[in-house]
């Protein structure tokens, strides 16, 4: 019994590491090669390792352009998931705690942002009209926007796991509507902030249509356009570009390892702090 | 006595603030991301600064294909494109819907300069010329081994049976004869596309008619070869490479360009991967036309290149025009051949090709230089292309449908297309 537990971890873990680890270990073999060896796209052993120059050239390619995208893509996805944790918890609480015809109406409009696509063209002429188009807030905005409705129906649903007799327990200590939000629900809510949190910044740092229509521009440039430098219709450096993928993945990773932690934590800290 | 002076204080200040102006114009530039876009705009805007030091640029970059075309739609649509932008010609330029949203540039002082043929693929429906023309013609053809040529002792050929003859003896030989790269969908299309001069030759009017509704691919005999052509290749048996279904554009020329393969049918800016990837290759290629039926009509089908335009909502109408005048200029021509090189002709009337171009490019310019010998592809002369094209071809290409068929089914797919632009009598 013991043995066949420990023959079929180890087969799991097998699967596991082809489907993840390959696809990286070709990205990195592909990152070292020379141009020539690139632009065959075979799994193979770089015959050069030309890893520290590949490297080089796409961070200083167009500028350094590399490092402002970084820059730019950090400033989007923080500040929409900011506004995405604050206003889904907000909008969320108030439509699971107070059932009205308002709050249904609202969330007739949550579900529908959710159903109907965004146009791209009318977009732009809101952001025109308030002055807002080619700038970082408004990308941001149209992230916080995009990306709402999921965020509600998230935090909605994790809502109605909480009792409400805590509500009650903190109104009758005295507590105002806002410190019951701030002091005692969204504390609660760490766990599946934490799992917000992992996916929109992964979805929003990912994103590559949005920036591309609605942040033009040459200052503008989010990691995932840079891809771009080195990949056009007919010619294609596969060296550069493997390198830039790797360079493009890496904060993704991390902030996945540094938040796996916390969903765990999060997980198992559910429960009422006393 | 005090009002000249005012006048003249007034007139020295507005000479100062009209120099402050001057000095701060900035165009900004929107071009694709091909790496010989790119090399050829920075050699552009650094000559053009350099005589007009009033005039700097600020150039950004887009993706190409169908990212980039809803890229330069909506800018258009919302105002936003750079003073000066790189787009298609032809049935592309056309969609753009240019008698609103381009500049009318017919008072060029550089048309001049530009060769006659190109004019009409950058001319909107009202008969203003929109555009000038930017980097080299392209010849649509087949792309082949010179040494393998030569070891096999093959001559080029100038019909379709010389053609598979010259296969047959490839295949004979162990070699692949014939290499195609359905992977990249496109790299399929190019029996058809490029067959079309030998299709122009057997019907003149076929481009007109077709438009019209009134010639189809499935009932003009000349038309169906180009599907014949690729069906043919397939059904030979022993012709392609082993991997035609997945390999990819790169792959093609480099099996032609190392000998692996022997034909390659391509457009020819494929020249520059070969430059890019494999530098000492490029003197192993050469290029031929697609031969046709008759050896007497010979002549190569041709893409005219991208065009340069200015969208009616620049802020900087006059610069930008000065500065398409130096492009369309043979000085400018010749900063963008010192630049990049020369892949086919440029369309600068007196823009004369350096002597060391490589081989294939050398085979290409003859017949440009005989009047009579190249013709657009159809794209130029017909806005009708179905959208479909390139997966019924990869189809014939792989036996799954029959030539026949397939131009019966490209006549259905090109008709939607035809509805949508509203042309007479579809």
């Amino acid at each position: 019994m013991k043995q066949r537990q420990y023959i079929n971890g180890l087969m799991a873990l097998a699967v596991a590491s082809v489907i993840f680890i390959v696809p990286f270990v070709y990205i990195f073999l592909m990152a070292a090669k020379t141009k020539q060896q690139a632009s065959t796209l075979d799994f193979s052993w770089p015959q050069e390792w030309h890893f520290w120059a590949n490297l080089v050239e796409v961070v200083q390619t167009r500028n350094y352009m590399l490092l402002l995208a970084y820059f730019n893509s950090t400033v989007i996805t923080v500040g929409a998931v900011t506004l995405l944790v604050l206003f889904g918890a907000m909008v969320g609480y108030v439509l699971q705690r107070r059932p009205s015809a308002a709050s249904r109406l609202v969330f007739g409009f949550v579900i529908a942002g959710l159903m109907i696509p965004p146009a791209v063209v009318p977009t732009i002429w809101v952001l025109q009209g308030l002055g807002l188009f080619k700038t970082l807030t408004g990308m941001i905005l149209i992230q916080v926007a995009y990306g709402l409705s999921f965020s509600v129906l998230l935090f909605r649903s994790f809502i109605a796991t909480v009792p409400r007799d805590l509500d009650e327990a903190a109104l009758i200590d005295g507590a105002k509507p806002w410190q019951i939000f701030y002091r005692v629900v969204l504390p609660l809510l760490k766990p599946v902030t934490v799992t917000l949190i992992v996916v929109q910044s992964i979805a929003i740092f990912n994103d590559f249509t949005n920036p591309l229509y609605y942040l033009p521009g040459k200052e503008n440039v989010t990691v995932q356009l840079t891809l771009f430098n080195f990949q056009s219709q007919f010619q294609s450096q596969f060296n550069l570009l493997f390198m830039n993928i790797l360079l493009v993945t890496i904060p993704p990773l991390i902030v996945f390892i540094f938040f796996n932690r916390q969903i765990v934590a999060g997980m198992t800290a559910g429960a009422v702090k006393g | 006595m005090t009002k000249p002076i005012h006048s003249l204080a007034l007139a020295s200040a507005m000479a100062l603030v009209g120099n402050l102006a001057a000095a701060d114009v900035t165009l900004s530039v929107l071009i694709d991301n091909n790496a010989e876009t790119i090399t050829a705009f920075d050699a552009l805007t650094a000559a053009y600064t350099a005589a007009h030091p009033d005039v700097t640029f600020e150039t950004e970059q887009r993706p190409g294909g169908a990212d980039g075309d809803n890229i330069i739609k909506t800018r258009l649509a919302t105002g936003e494109m750079a003073d000066v932008f790189v787009y298609n010609s032809g049935s592309l330029f056309q969609a753009l819907k240019p008698e609103q949203t381009l500049a009318d540039l017919s008072a060029l002082a550089s048309q001049a300069n530009v060769v006659d043929s190109f004019k009409p693929v950058v001319t909107s429906q009202d008969g203003a010329v929109r555009g000038i023309p930017f980097g080299a013609a392209m010849g649509g053809g087949i792309y082949y081994n010179i040494p393998l040529y030569k070891e096999l002792g093959l001559s080029v050929p100038h019909t379709w049976a010389e053609f598979m003859a010259n296969n047959a003896k490839v295949a004979a030989a162990g070699k692949v004869a014939v290499a195609q790269t359905y992977g990249d969908t496109w790299s399929s299309q190019l029996f058809v596309l490029a067959d079309f001069y030998n299709v122009l030759q057997a019907d003149p009017n076929f481009a007109a008619d077709y438009t019209a509704n009134k010639a189809k691919y499935a009932t003009t005999p000349a038309a169906m070869q180009g599907f014949a052509h690729l069906e043919e290749v397939f059904k030979a048996g022993n012709l392609l490479n082993p991997d035609f279904g997945a390999a990819k554009f790169d792959d093609g020329m480099h099996m032609v360009a190392s000998g692996e393969a022997a034909h390659y049918p391509m457009l020819t800016f494929g020249l520059g991967t070969i430059k890019q990837n494999y530098p000492d290759l490029v003197n192993d290629i050469g290029f031929f036309a697609q031969p046709g039926e008759d050896a007497a009509h010979n002549g190569l089908t041709v893409w005219m290149p991208s065009a340069i335009y200015v969208p009616a909502s620049s802020k900087h109408m006059d610069e930008a025009k000065g500065f398409l005048d130096f492009i369309a200029s043979v000085d400018g021509c010749n900063v963008m051949i010192k630049a990049i090189g020369a892949t086919g002709p440029y369309l600068i009337k007196g823009c004369e090709l350096p002597a060391d171009v490589p081989p294939s490019v050398a085979d290409m310019l003859p017949y440009f230089q005989t009047a009579g010998l190249t013709a657009p592809a159809l794209e130029f002369l017909s806005p009708i292309k179905g959208p479909s094209l390139e997966q019924i071809t990869v189809e014939v290409g792989t036996g799954i449908r029959s030539a026949a068929d397939a131009a019966a089914l490209y006549d259905q797919d090109v008709e939607k297309q035809a509805k949508q632009l509203g042309l007479p009598n579809w």
